[in-house]
């Protein structure tokens, strides 16, 4: 009641009552402590040796969500999205700037909170609504539809720790979802129940979005993002890298991804690396260019490198022949192509994995695989040899194409990654159009005449 | 510090039912549940009675009832302090998760301990009333006053413990010893009389001897307090109160990261 006298206040500057979240210029560091000591004799004894690690995971967010918007946060794990979502809960204080969030917060961070199972159903809403800043009457109000939602039925009083598990996330959900916040934050969502009860939810989550509530979401989930969100915001290393639309945004952030899988950053790994990883990149690219002849550094420009990896295992020649058993780098589209790739050990390494990239003069990848992919044995390899990569059908449109071999070893990570390993051109008389030639066949009308003028 | 009183106050329900729970929760699973509340001062009382009026002489007459009444207020408090100290601590998950006034969690676990010693008065005043004490209906009345400024003494101490417990575990030991120490500095086992003079004054410095003095002079010997007495206790509660509420809003902030 008293946050309705504060709203009306507010509601006197019409630019004021739009923004319903307001951050700005905030930064949020971590100390990562080597050793911890909470205890006093630790802090006492040991108070020079408290070493820690500052680590910014935000450093300069600004950001303004109006009311009724629905904002999607991306970014790969580690980029600081999740903190920045806490920050918007107000479960973290920024050490510098500000965070501003008009009327009641509801988050689906922590579905469940303060579910004790031994009570029952009915008494955990209570309990769990009441978290959420709901009064007694505002509960009851909610009570029939909560239960409703949840679809417990008669189970809503037993106690809660005689549900399944499928049992307590939904009446978890229920909850958090009819709190009718004004602000409705949510990190992974859709993971609860069934197919069926998922799609209640989505349909839930698309109804609070057209009663007009804010809604910040968080997921790795680019579609979930795109079917609710008007907006998405790509946060990485502790900046906002580009905010718009859904489409534009999740295409760039992609392309992003893909490059950096293509540096052999694993999803894991990223957190860490991909700062290095961008700065070896940039090394290498730097240091390749000025090794390189016009025409290689044309490919380079065009988005791609070269060959990097610790070279345990290296690849030595590529044979390139086509359909007709002819060496050479020509053929039509639709004709059979065949790679040889020898090469050379050093070193045995554990077990290794293949892969192929295909890519298109402007860069784009075509198509790549590997052998762990595509889930054939993995294979340990103590004595030169030769892998084989077959392609009955190239139907690839015309054009220039480079295409790369790669040992990688474990997960990931790049023995000999040769992604100029070879050049194939395409051909073809017909003047079809676009990327690819679909595998295809027509069937005429069989009533019609043939025009023989042509 | 306004809105922060604001906020806690729209998260009345949360306070509620945190205390419902933990009440309930309390004796779960025993045979006798909740009459646990009221068994375990009887019993206590029994053992003190043994002891005091068999063995310990100590010259006070009916000092079972002496100490009862004292004793029931202290645990009250050394339970707020001691046990105040980690409640956040055991509520990381929530904290860790979910949005709320950090308040709500020292507050409610007070007020939980607050609720068992209210229903435990039922039987001190049961046995105040056996032993022959006839309090008049005006002191009766006085007796949530005192309740009340004993309150808010405990929801400042453990607004302040809690918080700082989350940075220095250490202080949920010694917390274990301070409030022991703080049990001989008040006057429970013992009459303030015993005291000597010079040390008095220091011992008014302490406001639960006020409060266990007021409570005495109810249930023991049936008169209003003098509320003259109490202001010192009345003060301190507040400032404590403020202290707590201020050193809590500054901590809090960093609560989820220390946790």
């Amino acid at each position: 009641m008293f946050e309705n006298d504060q709203n009306d206040i507010k509601k006197t500057t019409q630019d004021e009552q739009e923004i319903a979240i307001r951050v700005k210029d905030v930064k949020k560091k971590f100390k990562l402590y080597y050793d911890k000591g909470t205890s006093l004799k630790e802090k006492a004894l040991f108070w020079k040796r408290n070493r820690y690690e500052e680590r910014t995971v935000l450093n300069g967010i600004t950001l303004e969500i109006k009311k009724g918007e629905t904002v999607g946060l991306i970014g790969h794990n580690g980029c600081g999205k999740s903190t920045l979502l806490k920050l918007i809960t107000r479960i973290l204080y920024p050490d510098e700037g500000t965070v501003e969030v008009k009327g009641r917060v509801s988050s689906l961070l922590e579905l469940g909170a303060g579910f004790h199972p031994d009570l029952s159903g009915r008494e955990n809403i209570y309990t769990n609504a009441s978290i959420f800043g709901l009064s007694k009457a505002e509960i009851d109000e909610r009570l029939q539809s909560i239960i409703d939602f949840s679809e417990l039925g008669e189970f809503i009083d037993n106690p809660v720790r005689t549900y399944s598990s499928g049992m307590y996330m939904r009446l978890a959900f229920s909850v958090a979802i009819n709190v009718d916040a004004d602000v409705l934050l949510v990190d992974e969502i859709l993971a609860v129940g069934d197919t069926n009860f998922q799609a209640k939810c989505f349909n839930k989550m698309q109804d609070i979005k057209a009663a007009g509530t804010t809604i910040v979401i968080v997921s790795h989930s680019l579609s979930q993002i795109e079917q609710i969100c008007d907006r998405s915001v790509w946060i990485h290393a502790g900046k906002i890298k580009e905010d718009g639309v859904p489409d534009n945004v999740h295409n760039d952030y992609m392309d992003f991804m893909l490059s950096l899988r293509r540096n052999n950053v694993s999803l894991a790994q990223m957190t860490e690396e991909v700062q290095r990883a961008m700065e070896e990149k940039e090394n290498t690219e730097n240091a390749l260019r000025s090794e390189m002849t016009p025409e290689q550094l044309d490919v380079v420009e065009k988005g791609q490198e070269l060959r990097w990896g610790s070279r345990e295992i290296e690849i030595t020649k590529v044979t390139v022949t086509n359909g007709k058993g002819v060496p050479g780098k020509f053929l039509d589209v639709g004709d059979a192509i065949h790679f040889k790739v020898d090469y050379d050990v050093h070193k045995p390494l554990g077990t290794v994995v293949f892969g192929v990239g295909i890519y298109r003069k402007d860069g784009l990848n075509v198509y790549g695989t590997n052998t762990m992919i595509e889930g054939l044995d993995t294979l340990y390899i103590d004595k030169p040899g030769s892998f084989e990569f077959d392609v009955p059908e190239f139907t690839l449109m015309p054009g220039r194409y480079v295409v790369g071999f790669a040992i990688e070893y474990g997960q990931g990570i790049p023995v000999d990654y040769w992604k100029t390993s070879c050049e194939i051109e395409t051909f073809t008389k017909l003047r079809d159009v676009g990327a690819v030639r679909i595998k295809h066949s027509w069937k005429l009308p069989d009533n019609a005449k043939v025009d023989t003028n042509d | 510090m306004i809105t922060t009183f604001k906020e806690i106050f729209n998260y009345r329900e949360m306070i509620t039912s945190l205390v419902r729970k933990d009440l309930r929760g309390r004796y779960k699973g025993s045979v006798l549940g909740f009459l646990w509340t009221f068994i375990n001062p009887l019993l206590q009382l029994l053992v003190y009675n043994m002891v005091f009026s068999i063995i310990l002489r100590a010259g006070v007459e009916k000092f079972y009832l002496y100490l009862f009444v004292a004793l029931i207020p202290w645990i009250f408090f050394s339970a707020a302090l001691t046990g105040g100290a980690v409640s956040v601590i055991s509520q990381k998950d929530l904290i860790n998760k979910i949005y709320f006034p950090r308040e709500v969690i020292p507050i409610s676990y007070v007020t939980s301990c607050f609720v068992n010693m209210v229903l435990s008065f039922i039987v001190v005043i049961a046995v105040s009333l056996i032993s022959g004490v006839r309090p008049t209906l005006l002191a009766l009345l006085c007796l949530p006053i005192i309740m009340l400024v004993e309150y808010v003494l405990a929801i400042g101490m453990a607004l302040i413990v809690s918080a700082l417990t989350v940075y220095l575990r250490d202080l949920e030991y010694i917390l274990g010893i301070i409030s022991m120490a703080w049990m001989y500095a008040t006057p429970i086992c013992y009459p303030l009389s015993m005291v000597p003079d010079k040390y008095k004054n220091l011992f008014r410095l302490n406001p639960m001897t006020d409060i266990i003095g007021a409570y005495r002079a109810i249930l023991y010997d049936g008169k209003v307090p003098e509320l003259s007495t109490l202001w010192t206790s009345v003060v301190l509660g507040l400032v404590c109160m403020i202290a707590g509420f201020l050193i809590f809003g500054k901590l809090k902030k960093h609560f989820a990261e220390e946790l």
